[in-house]
């Protein structure tokens, strides 16, 4: 800890006592380095003249001063061009200027990629970083910026949901954590959004909703732990940047219009009986139940569904002047569901603004973002509902309280989804804004030398109200009607102060790019909410807070602390031998004493074969990059205050009889004092590489990311602690994968007319639990509810296979393929594992596996990981093609070795279903194949391979000008097609591989326009 | 340039002093109580105490379900009343239960395996009591009020009951510890927290600590009455004790049948009686019934839990069964009786006078549908009189732990065991049980009958009260061939279940986390 600030403050020493060169007779050179092709300026050109070095700035222009009198050579580097020797006169106290033109030789190495806490050249990128422009972005209907990325980075899944802006997962290089987070962190223009992982508060959609997609210039994501262990604790996950727009180089306004109107469509529901099958189903198998059947034939699917439309409007305004620059941008969107009741609604205003004071030293850049997102949400029981509900019953009832027909019932029952839909409500409002500003002072006296202020902050305010009236059908049997009313905030600033030093001169044979920094990040939330049951009324809907039986109030309130110290060191010979390190120590308030402070190092090299002279002109070779770093990461992302022993009351309604009176109770908790962070060591080597002048390039890397000290929620012996779970850090996991990216040019206009660019990626992710607990190891936790019964966990945490398989018996089949269904044993259906240690007749006798046999009796022991949600491979793959004023792209997008399981069939997939005290519900029509009478939640039927093939992306679209003022027209299908044997809805069913009657998807086409004048 | 130097290393100054001075990460929750300051408050050791209480009805400290106490079960599976109530019932002639619920299928047969859920949480809920009292001890002795400057005289005593108290229900669950699992570690209030996992104490052990801790503390209960519903009482110990000492040559090897009757004589003598309406001692109303020793008290709108009674009234109801006739919002559909059972019951028995037999078979031919096996939905949500009670969701009834009838029954067993006492006495005390039942002396014994008789009289009084596994297994007839009912080991007309399983494995998970134990054998 005390280390870091003499670090720091000797740092700070030694700017100041860089001493002045002795003085003699010089003059200076100033210029402008552009590229030949494009005529744009060069912004980090090295030049150097003598000893004498310096940077060209944004605009391409240079100065150096203080050139001995002479003849000398002006040497002028920029990675991606041809090196350019020039011989230049200087004479005593006067200027030259000198303008030179590079020639392009790898272009792509030279773009500048935000990394954290500064940014560098592709080219020079010692870990596995991509950055993913605007123009690379997935286009239609895209409402949360993660969308923008999905399928343009090899090893990272962007995990889909089909609600309209729906909560997104971002999974790179697997899942790093069991009970921590393990979604990236998101930092937007320098601001890390929430506390940890994750995008922060929202009211129950996508909590990066508040940002729009349309303001954003670039997302690059960190995906190797040496890129991103700047970011400390934080960072075990990945981390992901996200560059907004900004005021761009027009030197006048200009005015961006886009418009895009939209309409979605269901593309698959599940498979549920017709009123006639149901009706001769329950004829056979509950004859005396026939009377119930109304004889109506209803889709209730029909009935909740819908073609959805949407629409969205985007204005942005751009400016700016030698040393100014803003963009202000205004954002509409309305986009309703596929499901009836669920739409979100956003308007979003954003501003960039930067100013170059004193000289161009000092550079103050402003990003201020806010928004309002309304969201509906279709009521919580429609889905389950219209798949349950019998399709023999009619929809209206002109006699009920609702006006639609019910069964009635005191007893369990599916319930009329269309009365759901009239009559519950449940919508969020989320204000968010993000900004920040950040102050860049270049040293005058030190050239090179930079300090950084950036001040940010994070508010959000999100409520929802949930209304179910008391006179719904399943209210009217259980709860009386119930609301729901949570009004969460959340305030997050960062302050974050660092120096940088990174001069054109080197030191030693190589180029200095040093970092060092202190970071203050503080959290306040709360999270009140008020939750009824028995509402008196229904008059007040979900405005008012009626007289209700029972009322639960609460207020919980988080405080969050983090603070770093942090510092990186990029050691750069001729672009040729690059050397990275970095090292971060955090400072969490989620530990107790002793445990506080994490340090986090890292540490990269990589090599460009290419720069080497015996590699020059080999095979059209333009970039040949070889890497591998070490890095050690943290993850903190839990709940607050673990580590304190904490005592909870009881509410009104766990109060215990003493006596004769009531007693609110308290309920001491089983912590862990000790607690501390995760641990992710992770090696990677990779190559980057390019042929033609980068017409053909790649990037292919090899990942093994330990996790170790897993914040883990475990069993804890009986008789140690007060609970028989604790969380704790116990365990160990495995992320290995293989990440290949292809991205080539392959025809040229030259030639036809036509450019066609295609890239394509492939990540392969193994994830394995090693240890629960490495001393006494736990065998198996299980997870992974599903509805159905009560309690029931169809998957498994055990070391050996991956989090989350699930854990089912393996079904017996016939001969002719059906499974078998033993009503009787309800077990025999299965196969009996070996699950006995017999050392006497195994492994001999048949039916062994080593010295286990099967123990002739089945029961829980016989379940079995089989398989897991987390696909094996994703592959992608985009196309662009132009051709004229035309251009298409297209993105296809693969999973394979990903299951899921079932949930719909398996809970609606049986006889029991008609006969149970409940009315009967519609089955399932696997049920036709099963025959099963009593579900068979447990059953590897259920589990079914997921692999899916999915036209994620066609877009067409017209550019062109109207009286000199630029247009383009485009039409976008979203979810063309999807090929997979999956059975049920969809096959992305969410990170944990459960299809309970999910959200179904949307196939949407989109036409739009773009303006510019 | 010298200004511009100035500025700067001022600026950088200030940064490197802001940075040294926040360098304490350190915040401390705001909304919630810790241990350093809770028990400030007086109230916090009723408060506790209750919790440990509350143990064994709710589930956690929101209710019905939200904030559970134990993980890796559903919560309301996962309340120690109905845990108990699954295993002590469905393996016997009893109940049984056709949802495909984890666990649930092979508590039907006796074929469980180490990972069943119901067994593991029960085994769970155990030690969550046992662990909740050793910290109410250490947290309240004499030396800890005094530091904590609590001298106020009232408060003291109280908390001295609340320490006998606390020491009560760790040995009622230390009881239930070893009738369920055998060997289980021991733990009391001087094994530090998050220590090394404990190590095994054998039955016999355990057995001998619960019976010195309800003899110690039998004179520091609080004595019964109004202010003592739902509380241990002396009664209360004397109950557990008569289990015990009943039941010692299962636990010990050797037998105590005189010291349950004279701890079954104690309770018989403190001024329970039977009240004449047997139902009334499982209704809505039942805390005025004069028969109940100990119950664990349940309210529709104060303790609210989907175990407990709110499970047994709603699990017995289904088939054609209205739930309104029972006071509740609708049935579950869960338990009836297995045939061995229903034969059981005579014409003219009260006792089976709630029976429901509309639409019912005698027979369990299917575990998974209601109407086969005759319910008996013993329990109810609606008062004597046939009053509604507060709610229809959540239930008034309490569940009776201890009842004077139990206490009869025990003495005469004992008796009739050789356990001495009068045998006059245990005659009356077994013909109360059966007059009541008859409403007159119709069914009377004329003289004490075998000892398998009072098997079949427990199996009709104590009816789904939680019982029948450990009766079955002092008769010697829970395991082994000899008597065989619908689903025992598996068949329909039941097949004989090796003797191993009249004890519950430890949990798999447990073996691992703690290295100290030994598998119960078989398993």
């Amino acid at each position: 800890m005390r280390l870091f600030h003499h670090l720091m403050c000797a740092l700070l020493g030694l700017t100041w006592t860089a001493a002045l060169a002795a003085q003699q007779p010089t003059g200076t050179i100033r210029g402008r380095i552009t590229d030949n092709s494009t005529q744009q300026p060069i912004a980090g050109a090295v030049i150097a003249v003598g000893n004498r070095s310096t940077q060209t700035r944004d605009d391409g222009r240079f100065t150096i001063a203080g050139i001995a009198a002479g003849s000398d050579l002006l040497r002028v580097r920029m990675i991606g061009y041809v090196q350019i020797n020039q011989p230049v006169m200087v004479t005593a106290g006067d200027t030259s200027v000198v303008d030179l033109a590079l020639t392009a030789q790898a272009i792509g190495l030279s773009e500048v990629v935000v990394t954290g806490y500064g940014q560098q050249r592709a080219g020079n990128i010692t870990g596995a970083v991509t950055a993913v422009g605007d123009s690379q972005f997935n286009t239609g209907r895209v409402i949360s910026p993660q969308m923008l990325i999905q399928s343009k980075v090899a090893g990272v899944q962007v995990v889909d949901n089909n609600d309209p802006g729906g909560g997104l997962s971002i999974r790179i290089r697997g899942a790093t954590s069991v009970n921590a987070s393990s979604e990236p962190l998101y930092v937007v223009d320098g601001v890390p959004l929430g506390n940890g992982a994750g995008g922060g508060l929202s009211a129950g959609r996508d909590p990066l909703n508040y940002l729009n997609p349309n303001d954003i210039e670039s997302i690059t994501v960190l995906r190797d732990a040496s890129a991103a262990a700047i970011y400390g604790s934080n960072a075990a996950n990945g981390v992901v940047l996200i560059t907004t727009k900004t005021g761009g180089t027009h030197q006048k306004p200009q005015f961006e219009y886009t418009s895009s109107a939209s309409a979605s469509s269901v593309t698959r529901l599940p498979s549920l009986m017709n009123a006639a099958q149901f009706a001769a189903a329950l004829n056979q198998y509950a004859p005396a139940r026939d009377t119930l059947l109304l004889g109506a034939s209803t889709d209730w699917f029909g009935l909740i569904d819908r073609t959805a439309y949407g629409q969205e409007h985007n204005f942005a305004v751009t400016n700016s002047t030698n040393d100014m620059s803003y963009r202000l941008s205004l954002g509409y969107l309305n986009q309703d569901g596929i499901i009836q009741a669920s739409s979100t609604k956003r308007v979003s205003l954003g501003l960039n603004y930067s100013q170059q004071l004193f000289n161009d030293r000092l550079n103050v850049h402003t990003s201020i973002r806010g928004s309002r997102a309304i969201d509906q949400f279709t009521p919580g029981d429609v889905l389950g509902n219209a798949a349950a509900m019998a399709p023999t019953q009619p929809v209206f009832d002109s006699s009920s309280s609702t006006g639609y027909w019910d069964w009635k019932t005191s007893n369990a029952a599916p319930s009329n989804p269309v009365a759901s839909l009239t009559w519950a409500r449940d919508h969020g409002t989320t204000w968010r804004s993000v900004g920040n500003v950040q102050a860049e002072y270049r040293a005058p006296f030190l050239e090179g030398l930079s300090a950084n202020v950036n001040l940010g902050y994070d508010l959000a305010r999100a409520d929802r109200t949930t209304f179910y009236p008391n006179n719904l059908a399943a209210q009217v049997r259980q709860g009386q009607g119930l609301l729901y009313i949570a009004n969460n905030s959340q305030t997050n600033q960062v302050l974050e102060s660092y120096l940088g030093y990174s001069p054109a001169r080197t030191y030693g044979p190589g180029r200095l790019d040093v970092v060092g920094g202190y970071s203050y990040a503080q959290s306040h939330a709360e999270y009140p909410w008020l939750r009824e049951t028995g509402l008196t009324t229904n008059v007040l809907g979900d405005n008012g807070i009626p007289v209700a039986t029972i009322v639960q109030n609460h207020r919980d309130i988080v405080d969050y602390k983090l603070i770093s110290f942090f510092g990186r060191l990029n050691y750069n010979i001729n672009d040729r031998y690059l050397a990275a390190f970095s090292v971060r120590r955090d400072g969490s308030s989620r530990f107790g004493p002793g445990n506080q402070w994490g340090t986090f190092p890292s540490a990269a090299l990589a090599w460009r074969v290419s720069q080497e002279s015996f590699m020059q002109g080999l095979g059209g070779l333009s970039d040949l990059k070889l890497r591998t770093s070490w890095a050690k990461t943290g993850n903190q992302a839990f709940q607050d205050y673990l580590q304190f022993p904490t005592y909870t009351f009881s509410d009104g309604q766990t109060q215990v009889q003493f006596g004769n009176v009531y007693t609110t109770t308290i309920r001491p908790s089983a912590v862990d004092p000790n607690i501390h962070w995760e641990k992710t060591t992770a090696y990677n080597v990779g190559a980057d590489f390019g042929f033609s002048n980068q017409r053909y390039s790649g990037t292919i890397d090899w990942y093994t990311k330990n996790t170790s000290d897993l914040i883990f929620y475990v069993p804890i012996p009986a008789g140690t602690n007060l609970g028989n779970y604790v969380t704790t850090n116990i365990g160990s996991m495995r992320n290995r994968g293989l990440e290949l990216s292809l991205n080539a040019e392959i025809l040229r206009p030259s030639a036809t007319g036509v450019r066609w660019t295609a890239s394509v990626t492939a990540a392969h992710n193994r994830n394995e639990l090693l240890t629960i607990n490495p001393n006494r190891s736990v065998s198996k936790i299980l997870t992974g509810g599903i509805s159905g019964g009560v309690g029931n966990n169809v998957e498994v945490l055990q070391p050996g296979v991956p989090i989350n398989s699930f854990f089912v018996y393996q079904q017996r089949y016939d001969a002719s393929g059906k499974p078998i269904y033993d009503p009787v044993t309800l077990t025999n259906m299965y196969v009996d594992q070996p699950t006995l240690r017999d050392t006497v007749s195994c492994p001999a006798a048949p039916g062994c596996v080593g010295l286990y046999r099967p123990d002739g009796v089945i029961n829980d022991s016989d379940r079995r990981p089989f398989h897991d949600p987390n696909p094996k491979w994703i592959l992608g793959h985009t196309s662009y093609f132009n051709y004229k004023h035309f251009d298409l792209s297209l993105t296809l997008r693969a999973y394979l070795g990903n299951w899921v399981y079932n949930n719909v069939a398996s809970s609606l997939g049986a006889y029991q279903n008609l006969t149970g005290s409940a009315m009967p519900a519609n089955l399932h029509t696997s049920v036709l194949t099963t025959g099963f009478v009593v579900p068979q939640y447990y059953s590897d039927y259920f589990v079914e391979d997921a692999s899916f093939f999915r036209m994620d992306n066609i877009t067409i679209g017209y550019g062109g000008t109207y009286r000199g003022q630029q247009f383009r027209l485009f039409g976008t299908i979203q979810n063309a097609f999807t090929i997979t044997g999956y059975s049920g809805v969809d096959p992305t069913s969410g990170l944990n591989g459960i299809d309970n009657n999910i959200y179904p998807r949307a196939r949407t086409i989109t036409t739009g326009l773009d303006i510019r004048f | 340039m010298n200004r511009t130097i100035k500025t700067f290393s001022v600026t950088a100054a200030l940064l490197c002093v802001a940075a040294i001075g926040c360098t304490d990460p350190t915040v401390a929750p705001k909304s919630s109580v810790s241990s350093a300051n809770v028990f400030n408050d007086p109230n916090a050791y009723r408060a506790f105490l209750a919790k440990i209480y509350g143990g064994l009805i709710v589930t956690g400290q929101r209710g019905p379900d939200g904030n559970p106490d134990i993980a890796g079960i559903d919560e309301g599976f996962g309340e120690y009343l109905r845990l108990y109530w699954y295993l002590q019932e469905m393996p016997t002639d009893e109940a049984v239960i056709g949802w495909n619920d984890p666990g649930l299928p092979d508590l039907n047969t006796g074929l469980w395996g180490a990972d069943n859920s119901m067994v593991n949480a029960m085994y769970y809920r155990v030690f969550y009591q046992v662990m909740l009292v050793n910290e109410f001890l250490r947290q309240s002795t004499d030396a800890k009020l005094d530091s904590r400057g609590q001298f106020d005289p009232t408060l003291r005593t109280n908390v001295h009951f609340y320490r006998a108290e606390a020491r009560f229900l760790r040995a009622l669950s230390y009881w239930h510890g070893i009738d369920l699992f055998g060997n289980i570690p021991l733990v009391t209030e001087d094994d530090p927290l998050g220590a090394t996992p404990p190590k095994q104490a054998t039955r016999a052990e355990i057995y001998a600590y619960a019976v010195s801790e309800l003899n110690d503390i039998i004179g520091q209960l609080p004595p019964k009455g109004p202010s003592t519903y739902g509380r241990a009482t002396p009664e209360a110990a004397h109950m557990l004790l008569a289990k015990l000492y009943l039941n010692a040559a299962v636990y010990t090897g050797t037998a105590n049948y005189a010291g349950a009757a004279t701890e079954a004589q104690a309770v018989i003598s403190a001024g329970y009686s039977l009240p004449a309406n047997f139902r009334s001692n499982f209704t809505a109303d039942n805390n005025s019934s004069p028969e109940l020793i100990l119950v664990a008290a349940q309210d529709g709108r104060s303790t609210q839990t989907w175990g407990g009674m709110t499970f047994l009234i709603h699990a017995g109801c289904g088939g054609s069964m209205s739930a309104a006739t029972y006071g509740i919002d609708y049935c579950w559909g869960g338990y009836r009786m297995k045939q061995q059972t229903y034969r059981r019951f005579a014409a003219g028995d009260s006792r089976a006078a709630f029976f429901y037999t509309t639409g019912q078979t005698d027979s369990v031919s299917d575990r998974g549908d209601f109407t086969k096996g005759i319910a008996a939905p013993k329990f109810t949500n609606l008062k004597a009189n046939g009053d509604t009670a507060q709610a229809k969701g959540m239930v008034d009834t309490d569940f009776p732990i201890f009842r004077l009838a139990d206490a009869y029954l025990i003495y005469a067993e004992a008796n009739i065991r050789g356990g001495g006492g009068s045998a006059a006495n245990a005659l009356t005390y077994l013909n109360a049980v059966r007059q009541r039942a008859y409403g007159g002396t119709s069914a009377n014994f004329a003289a004490l009958p075998p000892v398998d008789t009072i098997l079949a009289e427990r199996g009709r009084e104590l009816l789904f009260e939680a019982s029948r596994r450990s009766d079955l297994i002092r008769f010697g007839v829970f395991t082994g061939g000899t008597y065989v009912w619908a689903w025992k080991g598996g068949t329909p007309g039941g097949s004989a279940l090796p003797t191993f399983r009249d004890l519950y494995p430890l949990p798999a998970n447990e073996l691992i986390a703690n290295p100290n134990l030994q598998q119960n054998p078989g398993y």
